[in-house]
């Protein structure tokens, strides 16, 4: 058998199960469009009255992409159970769903980069805003792209459909009703897809488990195999070390590190930008709190569902070195051991993956395009019905750009290691300070952004590949990026004005945050919006 | 300040306290009892078990202490948030204008 080709076989009721998934959900847009078209808020929060458990699912459904299984996978089959504290970085939303989601969802914010203009103030944050508008914009149409690749991968790998097909097919049928429903369509389809992903992935599992002979079974094989190591979470090469092929405790200790402490700050990892649009889309406080809390408690369960699953897989196929081969391992379960009928829904269940991802970043792409660039700088006036409209044509714009990026991506592991956390690990500690400490200014943030860029791309590609830097293990270069970013941001935060004080005094009266804003609290109090003892008078009537 | 406080106004549950910290520990708690919990169970290990019932346990009294004072910040600050907008702009313009 061709490795990269598996040419499934399906019946006409596995058939059947794909066609009528894919009917529900183009029926979404349909019934929505009504909803999604009244207003801007609408179209890209869904007028911001959702219960918690509707966002919850979303950022379920949006984190379970159809490249996710590739690349935890990637990491299990590498690593063993050790692997999985990759994946522990979802744990951001710990922390974040009490401290950081509360923030932000007081601050009424509709995106980050609008968050960015209450934060700060002048040009500083017009420029913070246009360009994380523009950054965000990209990145979205870079996700689609990579996501569509692995269902790209994955059709080919099934049914020796062209990689262009797999890319193009069902983005586009996603795209329906994302132009429709807005927000509302991705919302309440990203429900139904996010139960259905995850029955789904917890049947294919548990049935890889069962094909390998069962929990105990792998363990024996395992030890068998001399990879007993493999069940243990905590087996590591030494407390540190310079050997990218080792697993270190230094490596534990950075993404565990990184993932809770992580929650504080507002834009930290990529994945706080969907998040951001799923706390103002809930109802209260509370709601975005839950929301963000299970979303991400649920992506815990369903990672160590599919890292044992690969240990499964492990042990009947031990011995594959090509990254591009064990990354398919959860796939191959799944469709090797099925019975037919089943098939049908195992495919039904990775479309919703799929779609689930795609709708989520179409809408939030568009919602940068739209509200910080078209509304914040091109047409201010614009009414509502021009901003839905400007809204579907953005969508239009990342769809066919998301088709370019896409066809050019090849392996999701190494990808996804950089986008998730080491192209972010200069703006790790910048993305807390600005959350917690009022003298962090919009220029040091905006200069964090610009140099992380700059030497994500040196340290983790450049200089290792012209012989200038070795190659570092993960946990040196996100150490290594957050010190040499630190010592562009820290002079020019001190270098600059701090911004407006009665523009921090009305975010901090709003917003609450937390940590260091003594002097921005005084004069909250000076004012009369905030009384000594830290109650708004607003609320006493005083 | 009992750490299983029910009765939260709304200004005292404006406050950051020892609650959100107290919270915010079982909940990464929660998350890292999980993670191995979860999978040590399904390989049917004890350590699995163990840590997965850890991981309920703290979740149940992260519940216990924050719930109440997130409903007091909500119902609250949703009543209110249109107001607040209104009046801290007012004042912030006030106070801007004075200064110059």
């Amino acid at each position: 058998m061709d490795e990269t080709q598996l040419l499934v076989h399906f019946t006409p009721l596995d058939w059947m199960w794909t066609v009528l998934f894919i009917l529900l959900m183009t029926l979404c847009g349909i019934i929505f469009y009504n909803l999604g078209k009244k207003s801007e808020s609408d179209f890209f929060l869904a007028g911001r009255g959702l219960p918690w458990w509707l966002p919850a699912a979303s950022v379920y459904a949006t984190h379970t992409a159809t490249d996710t299984p590739m690349w935890i996978a990637g990491v299990i089959y590498k690593w063993g159970l050790r692997g999985i504290w990759y994946s522990f970085f979802a744990a951001w939303t710990a922390l974040s769903a009490f401290i950081s989601t509360r923030i932000f969802r007081r601050s009424m914010a509709m995106s980050q980069a609008e968050w960015q203009s209450l934060r700060y103030s002048g040009l500083g944050a017009e420029l913070l805003r246009g360009w994380l508008a523009g950054w965000q914009t990209f990145m979205n149409m870079f996700v689609v792209a990579w996501v569509s690749a692995a269902m790209g991968k994955v059709c080919l790998y099934l049914f020796g459909w062209p990689p262009w097909f797999g890319v193009t097919f069902f983005t586009t049928i996603c795209a329906v009703y994302v132009l429709t429903a807005g927000y509302w369509g991705v919302i309440m389809a990203d429900f139904q897809q996010g139960v259905i992903a995850f029955v789904v992935i917890t049947l294919v599992s548990v049935w890889g488990i069962a094909e390998a002979g069962g929990p105990l079974m792998i363990v024996h094989k395992l030890t068998a195999l001399g990879q007993g190591w493999r069940i243990d979470p905590f087996h590591f090469d030494g407390f540190w070390g310079l050997d990218a092929d080792h697993f270190y405790t230094m490596d534990f200790i950075t993404l565990l590190v990184m993932a809770t402490i992580g929650g504080i700050g507002m834009g930290n990892f990529i994945d706080w930008y969907p998040e951001a649009q799923r706390i103002q889309s809930a109802k209260t406080v509370r709601d975005a709190s839950y929301a963000i809390w299970a979303g991400g408690f649920a992506t815990i369960f369903r990672n160590a569902f599919w890292a044992v699953s690969i240990l499964a897989f492990f042990v009947m196929f031990p011995g594959i070195h090509a990254e591009g081969q064990y990354e398919m391992g959860w796939f191959r379960l799944g469709f090797e051991y099925l019975p037919a009928g089943l098939l049908g829904m195992f495919f039904a269940g990775i479309i919703a993956i799929h779609l689930s991802t795609i709708s989520s970043h179409l809408n939030l792409g568009a919602l940068y395009a739209t509200r910080d660039l078209y509304h914040h700088y091109v047409n201010p006036e614009a009414s509502e019905r021009t901003l839905v409209k400007v809204g579907r044509i953005n969508t239009v714009f990342l769809l066919a750009g998301s088709f370019l990026l896409g066809l050019f991506m090849q392996s999701i592991t190494s990808w996804l290691i950089f986008a998730l956390w080491l192209q972010a690990a200069g703006i790790w500690v910048p993305s807390i300070l600005q959350v917690v400490w009022w003298r962090f200014n919009s220029w040091a943030y905006l200069s964090s952004w610009i140099a992380n860029l700059v030497m994500s791309w040196l340290v983790v590609w450049v200089l290792p590949a012209v012989g200038v830097l070795p190659e570092l293990p993960n946990w040196a270069n996100f150490w290594l990026l957050v010190v040499l970013v630190a010592l562009v941001y820290v002079p020019v935060t001190f270098l600059t004005e701090p911004d407006e004080r009665p523009h921090l005094v009305k975010y901090y009266v709003m917003a609450r945050p937390l940590g260091f804003w003594g002097p921005v609290r005084r004069d909250a109090v000076r004012l009369g919006l905030v009384t000594p003892s830290g109650d708004l008078k607003l609320e006493t009537g005083r | 300040m009992s750490l299983f406080k029910r009765d939260w106004t709304p200004i005292e549950a404006e406050e950051w306290t020892s609650h959100d910290l107290v919270a915010s520990i079982l909940s990464i708690l929660t998350f890292f009892l999980a993670t191995i919990g979860i999978a040590g169970a399904l390989l049917l290990q004890t350590w699995g078990w163990v840590a997965l019932v850890l991981s309920m346990v703290c979740m149940v009294l992260m519940f216990k202490i924050i719930d109440p004072k997130l409903r007091a910040i909500s119902t609250d600050f949703e009543k209110k948030e249109a107001k607040y907008l209104a009046e801290i702009d007012r004042v912030t313009r006030w106070e801007a204008g004075d200064e110059r």
